[in-house]
């Protein structure tokens, strides 16, 4: 059994159970009549309304529009979270001045920030991305800080006896070391930016993307787009995860099979 | 060049590679500071070593064999008293000193023919001739044919292997050997040994090599220091005197064997011997 679950095909096949159990299940349900029939859309005006949405390019567009404020998010908040993150446990000084006030704003959810960057930005694109790079900042800093500091000193050691210049240190000790942790740190931003993303095209609401669909479907009780809106933002959420993974095993390959 | 060493006047300013790797500790002592208080682990040592010799150091935990070896290779330099090499003071890490720690201390996120070829970044050899020089220590510890593996792909035995070339690479006047084969089960061991052996026959660069295991001492050395613990002390200096490759079966080693074995457990005092009911001395 455990040899079969190894194989792609049937690894694929035995997820994809309980969701199939789940969409019988829900048709069911829509077919109970009442007020169920309400909350439980039945899957075909699901499918309608995707073929609708999808033939006139709205939902393309919201996807792109979702799809690149979170990968735009993630790349400014995590490439400046990595930074952080470095010069804050390469450099005590830094350290000292910036670390206690990352600890202290990391604390603030998200939502908190809301109404601030609302004020500031308006609820357009700007106050999005703000809100989405930040989300993908503070794990980044976090795990990249715990990374570089927690580098073993026998591999410096090595660094010191073959007289490696301090960018040779850092690029050829310190990062690759660390990468594990920072990679771990990405990962996180990835969920983090992905939620943010969603949570703040419902929350301002405006423009295109998969959050503002649902939010404007909910406002014209057309359950079939949320539902439809929820699938892909799954779907869609899904793959980067995937893709990512993949990135990160390339990169970590020399961790063998244990990790 | 021959011909250059006749047109210049002075001669060539580096001894000749056979003639250097002359190591010379004087009064060389050690302290850790623990809790405020002073912790002597080397007191007043004082050795010299041949260029092209190879010495092992055998004694119990904590006589200092390790922090002697971090000394000379320079990591640590807070001490009193002299280590030199070649006349000239040790003051930091360099090129000329290389060293072989009990764990492989290869990066995990390098090949094994990076982590060797890590070895040369700094020095002089021209680019274009490292990966030729790379490839040759490979060669040496019979390593060929793994050079793209990672280290987490190489066994104990071969892993140790190649943390010799990548300290052999640099071809170092002085190569240290920090219990080197420790962590080897005993079947790797011997071999490990063997082409040590080897190794150190083909290159003759000056050894001096750490280790808890008295016949690997004799095996190897040409002398064996035997050391006393609390502070670290030199206690005995015993010559090995049989040529190389050697015969691990050799009635001498053997019976320098056992002295040595005598001489760290030290002679049984009376005192503190075991009385079982019945034997006491009446």
């Amino acid at each position: 059994m455990s040899m079969l679950l190894k194989r792609p095909p049937a690894r694929i096949a035995i997820g994809l159970v309980v969701p199939v159990l789940i969409l019988f299940w829900w048709q069911a349900q829509s077919q109970a009549g009442g007020a169920r029939a309400l909350a439980f859309v039945p899957l075909g005006s699901v499918a309608t309304a995707f073929a609708e949405l999808a033939g006139s390019g709205q939902l393309l567009d919201d996807a792109l529009a979702t799809l690149s404020r979170a990968v735009t998010g993630l790349l400014l908040g995590g490439i400046a979270g990595v930074t952080l993150g470095v010069v804050m446990a390469t450099s005590r000084l830094v350290d000292r001045l910036v670390g206690p006030l990352y600890h202290a704003i990391r604390q603030v959810p998200l939502l908190g920030w809301l109404p601030l960057i609302g004020l500031w930005l308006g609820n357009g694109d700007g106050a999005k991305l703000l809100i989405v790079s930040l989300a993908a900042f503070y794990p980044t800093v976090l795990n990249s800080y715990e990374g570089i500091t927690h580098v073993e000193k026998r591999y410096l050691d090595v660094g010191r006896i073959y007289g490696f210049t301090s960018v040779q240190r850092f690029r050829l000790i310190l990062l690759p070391a660390a990468l594990p942790l920072i990679l771990t740190g990405v990962t996180q931003a990835l969920a983090f930016a992905w939620i943010a993303t969603i949570g703040t095209e419902i929350l301002l609401g405006s423009g295109s993307g998969l959050g503002a669909a649902m939010g404007l479907a909910q406002a014209q009780q057309r359950m079939d787009v949320i539902l439809v809106a929820i699938l892909v933002t799954a779907l869609l959420g899904f793959t980067l995860n995937d893709l990512f993974a993949r990135l990160r095993g390339h990169l970590l390959r020399w961790q063998g099979a244990s990790a | 060049m021959t011909a250059q060493s006749r047109i210049s006047p002075t001669p060539p300013p580096a001894a000749p590679r056979s003639a250097s790797g002359a190591l010379t500790i004087s009064s060389l002592s050690k302290s850790f500071t623990i809790d405020g208080k002073p912790l002597p682990v080397l007191d007043g040592i004082d050795l010299t070593l041949r260029p092209g010799e190879f010495v092992s150091i055998v004694g119990a935990s904590g006589c200092g064999k390790s922090t002697l070896l971090r000394l000379i290779v320079g990591l640590d330099t807070d001490y009193s008293g002299e280590i030199r090499l070649d006349g000239q003071r040790i003051a930091t890490t360099s090129l000329d000193r290389g060293i072989v720690f009990q764990d492989h201390r290869l990066f995990p996120w390098m090949t094994l023919e990076e982590n060797v070829g890590l070895a040369l970044l700094n020095t002089d050899i021209p680019k274009d001739r490292r990966a030729q020089i790379v490839a040759d220590h490979i060669a040496l510890v019979n390593l060929s044919g793994f050079e793209k593996a990672y280290p987490h792909q190489l066994s104990g035995g071969m892993a140790q292997r190649a943390a010799i070339a990548r300290a052999l690479v640099t071809e170092p006047k002085l190569l240290l050997l920090d219990e080197p084969l420790g962590a080897l089960d005993a079947l790797t061991r011997v071999h490990v040994q063997k082409e040590l052996q080897r190794i150190w026959m083909a290159q003759r660069s000056t050894m001096l090599m750490v280790t808890h295991d008295v016949e690997e001492a004799l095996y190897l050395g040409d002398r064996v220091i035997v050391m006393s613990p609390n502070p670290g002390r030199i206690r005995r200096i015993v010559e090995v005197d049989l040529p190389h490759p050697r015969d691990r079966s050799s009635p001498v080693l053997h019976r320098l064997r056992d002295e040595i074995l005598t001489e760290l457990t030290g002679a049984p005092d009376p005192a503190n011997l075991v009385r079982f009911p019945g034997t006491e001395e009446r």
